[in-house]
């Protein structure tokens, strides 16, 4: 085995594939700054490009656009609040708070050192997991994968601190949107309303770009000035403070690297719920007085996204690799460039072709440290980026949102279900609902109700199947107390109920 | 403002709204088979459940009180009266330029949807310069052009007007 990693590690350490690397890196690093682009169409655009390439070489590109991708996305959710890609959106929440403090410098800092910590500690567990994926992933069946949605919802819902009831219906709402479109359990079209375009759902990546490029694009217009409030303490950020940011919040980077190293090695759950519930369990995580600055510009609210999203995109090389499962819509474009090269990702690729996909490996972390570098290097200049006036800056973003918005599959109704979700976005920010929910809901809503038939097929209709398997049993348990829990704490308050109705009545 | 219960009558607004939506949405799952409306229409039921919930909690009375305070005591009153609000007008023009926008792509297409934008927003939003207007919107264009078109080789959308489907 060790004769293998250094195997990848020897024939990465050419110049071409170096070259390639970097290429890919920047090619990552631009299209993960661009919403709506992300790793999975700079994938798909070079794909062609690679036949010509040895198939190591197309390893090592493919590697570091998937390593620079995540830096890229970071960049733009905390200096504009516009993700480049879904899982960033964790990052903007309080990535973008820091950058209307005029921090943009520390959060960025702190994203590149999460960034590659979480991408070293991803490799790490990929390493040792790979030769024992396969038991792994079998103990989880329909029944855990309903319930591992439903767990998901629930703790992104509780993590809106002090929004239980509106996290869970932005949640619903989530969920109502994501079964528009074909269903595969029944065969036919639902909730179109005749619209051809919806029979594929309500796409996710136009819906985000909306959600949040959108609508804070909307929230800019209306209260005017620039992203930054403090135009000198933009001037004065030092990039090493936040390096030094993660290396004090270590426990966060660690936990973050392990809930993205699990998430990943499940098939189809993907980046978005890797960093969403790496941001919500730091929250529930925190002392009581840190919690309430999580969303204003914590920094821990940057380095725990941060951390899952890359130790996410080594680990989800597991199911890709090892099963032919692709972790996401990356991992599914990148297995079309590993079927071009002639390696048949399953079982047989880990036993013909371990050199090049150590190698990959390999590649996939220098690409995560190499972007966090150059990510760091731009930190003072893109920080300026944050004065810009909103009158001038919005129109900008919402050129290229819109733009990358019909780009993902050059289908013009990207650009409505973009500017409908704007609108939803700032109508939830405007009214305080979360938008947490909305999009863990979008992302897990079509697989949570397959589960939740297969289940039921399973077990011929009867719902006892979720408490006759222990692991489902735990997470049916884990989620009801993650529900009851706090509106039980809040009843029992006595004191603080007396103040309200006291109050109340005052009035 | 008028109020309702206390509180002010657009504060309930998306409440309604999605009530509405939700009701709406549950009538057509139930035109669908048992199997396919299972899942949405559960969700659908609980959800209005959730949205009579939230609605009673935005009042100010006592039951809404104790709700939001058990329930979601982000929004509790005091804090909500603390909430910086802004003209509804100036938030409906906000989202017309929006929306603006994302039409004047389906008609005349991107590569003169964002020169026309652009300039327009400029001018009438920002107040700027003529000069700096028409510098900013051929700059915005150039990018999307060089970018998309050139870089990435992607057609760009031509418009319904100019042929686009």
């Amino acid at each position: 085995m060790l004769d293998m990693w250094l195997h990848g590690i020897e024939g990465l350490l050419q110049f071409r594939e170096l070259a390639f690397l970097a290429l890919g890196m920047f090619i990552g690093l631009f299209f993960g700054a661009i919403p709506g682009l992300g790793g999975a169409a700079a994938l798909a655009l070079l794909m062609p490009l690679t036949y010509g390439l040895e198939p190591f070489t197309a390893l090592a590109l493919s590697g570091g656009v998937m390593g620079g991708v995540p830096m890229g996305g970071s960049i733009t959710a905390i200096l504009l609040n516009t993700p480049g890609s879904a899982p960033n959106a964790a990052t903007a929440i309080d990535g973008y708070p820091l950058a209307q403090q005029g921090k943009a410098g520390l959060a960025i800092g702190a994203a590149a050192s999460s960034n590659s910590i979480g991408g070293i500690l991803g490799t790490v567990s990929v390493l040792a997991i790979l030769p024992i994926a396969k038991n792994i992933v079998l103990l989880f069946g329909p029944p855990e994968f309903f319930l591992l949605a439903l767990l998901g919802l629930v703790i992104v819902s509780t993590t809106s601190r002090g929004k239980l009831l509106r996290g869970l219906i932005t949640g619903g709402f989530g969920l109502m949107v994501a079964f528009i479109g074909y269903n595969d359990v029944s065969g036919g079209e639902r909730f179109t309303y005749g619209v051809e375009y919806l029979w594929d759902g309500v796409h996710l990546v136009p819906a985000l770009i909306g959600l949040f490029a959108v609508a804070e694009m909307i929230n800019l217009y209306v209260k005017g000035g620039s992203v930054a409030n403090n135009a000198a303490s933009v001037k004065i950020t030092k990039m090493t403070s936040g390096l030094m940011q993660t290396f004090r919040h270590w426990p966060t980077v660690l936990r973050g690297s392990l809930i993205g190293t699990v998430v990943g090695a499940v098939p189809g759950v993907g980046g978005v719920v890797a960093s969403f519930l790496s941001y919500s369990m730091t929250v529930q995580a925190a002392k009581e007085e840190d919690r309430d600055s999580f969303g204003k510009g914590n920094i821990k609210g940057v380095i725990a996204p941060e951390a899952a999203i890359n130790a996410k995109d080594c680990s989800s090389l597991i199911p890709t690799l090892a099963f032919g499962i692709p972790g996401g819509v990356e991992m599914a474009v990148f297995m079309g460039i590993l079927i071009v090269h002639g390696m048949q990702p399953g079982p047989l690729l880990l036993r013909d072709h371990q050199v090049e996909i150590y190698g990959l490996i390999w590649a996939l972390t220098a690409s995560c440290v190499l972007a966090s570098f150059t990510g760091l290097l731009l930190v003072k200049p893109l920080s300026y980026v944050t004065l810009l006036d909103a009158q001038i800056l919005a129109p900008l973003v919402l050129c290229v949102a819109f733009a990358g918005s019909y780009a993902i599959d050059m289908t013009i109704e990207n650009v409505v279900v973009t500017a409908v979700f704007g609108v939803i976005g700032y109508l939830m920010v405007r009214f305080d609902y979360p938008r947490l929910t909305i999009v863990i809901a979008l992302v897990l809503g079509a697989s949570a109700e397959r589960n939740f038939h297969q289940s039921m097929l399973m077990s011929d209709g009867k719902w006892s199947i979720y408490l006759n398997r222990p692991i489902s049993a735990v997470l049916l348990a884990a989620t009801i107390a993650l529900l009851v829990i706090p509106v039980v704490r809040a009843m029992l308050s006595k004191a603080s109920n007396r103040k309200i109705l006291v109050e109340r009545e005052a009035a | 403002m008028k109020r309702v219960l206390g509180t002010p009558v657009t504060d309930y607004m998306p409440a309604l709204g999605l009530l509405t939506l939700t009701a709406i949405y549950l009538a057509t799952a139930y035109q669908y088979s048992p199997d396919a409306r299972a899942v949405p229409a559960g969700v659908a039921w609980v959800m209005l459940i959730l949205i009579s919930l939230d609605l009673v909690s935005r009042t100010r009375t006592k039951s809404g009180a104790a709700l939001m305070h058990w329930l979601n005591p982000a929004g509790d009153a005091d804090k909500q009266d603390a909430v910086k609000r802004y003209p509804v007008l100036k938030q409906l023009v906000a989202v017309a330029w929006i929306a603006g926008f994302a039409a004047a792509m389906l008609l005349i297409g991107i590569l003169y949807a964002v020169p026309l934008y652009v300039f327009l927003s400029l001018l009438i939003q920002g107040r700027r310069p003529l000069l700096v207007c028409v510098g900013f919107a051929a700059g915005a264009t150039l990018m999307i052009w060089l970018l998309f078109d050139i870089v990435l080789s992607l057609e760009l959308y031509p418009g319904i007007l100019f042929g686009g489907a």
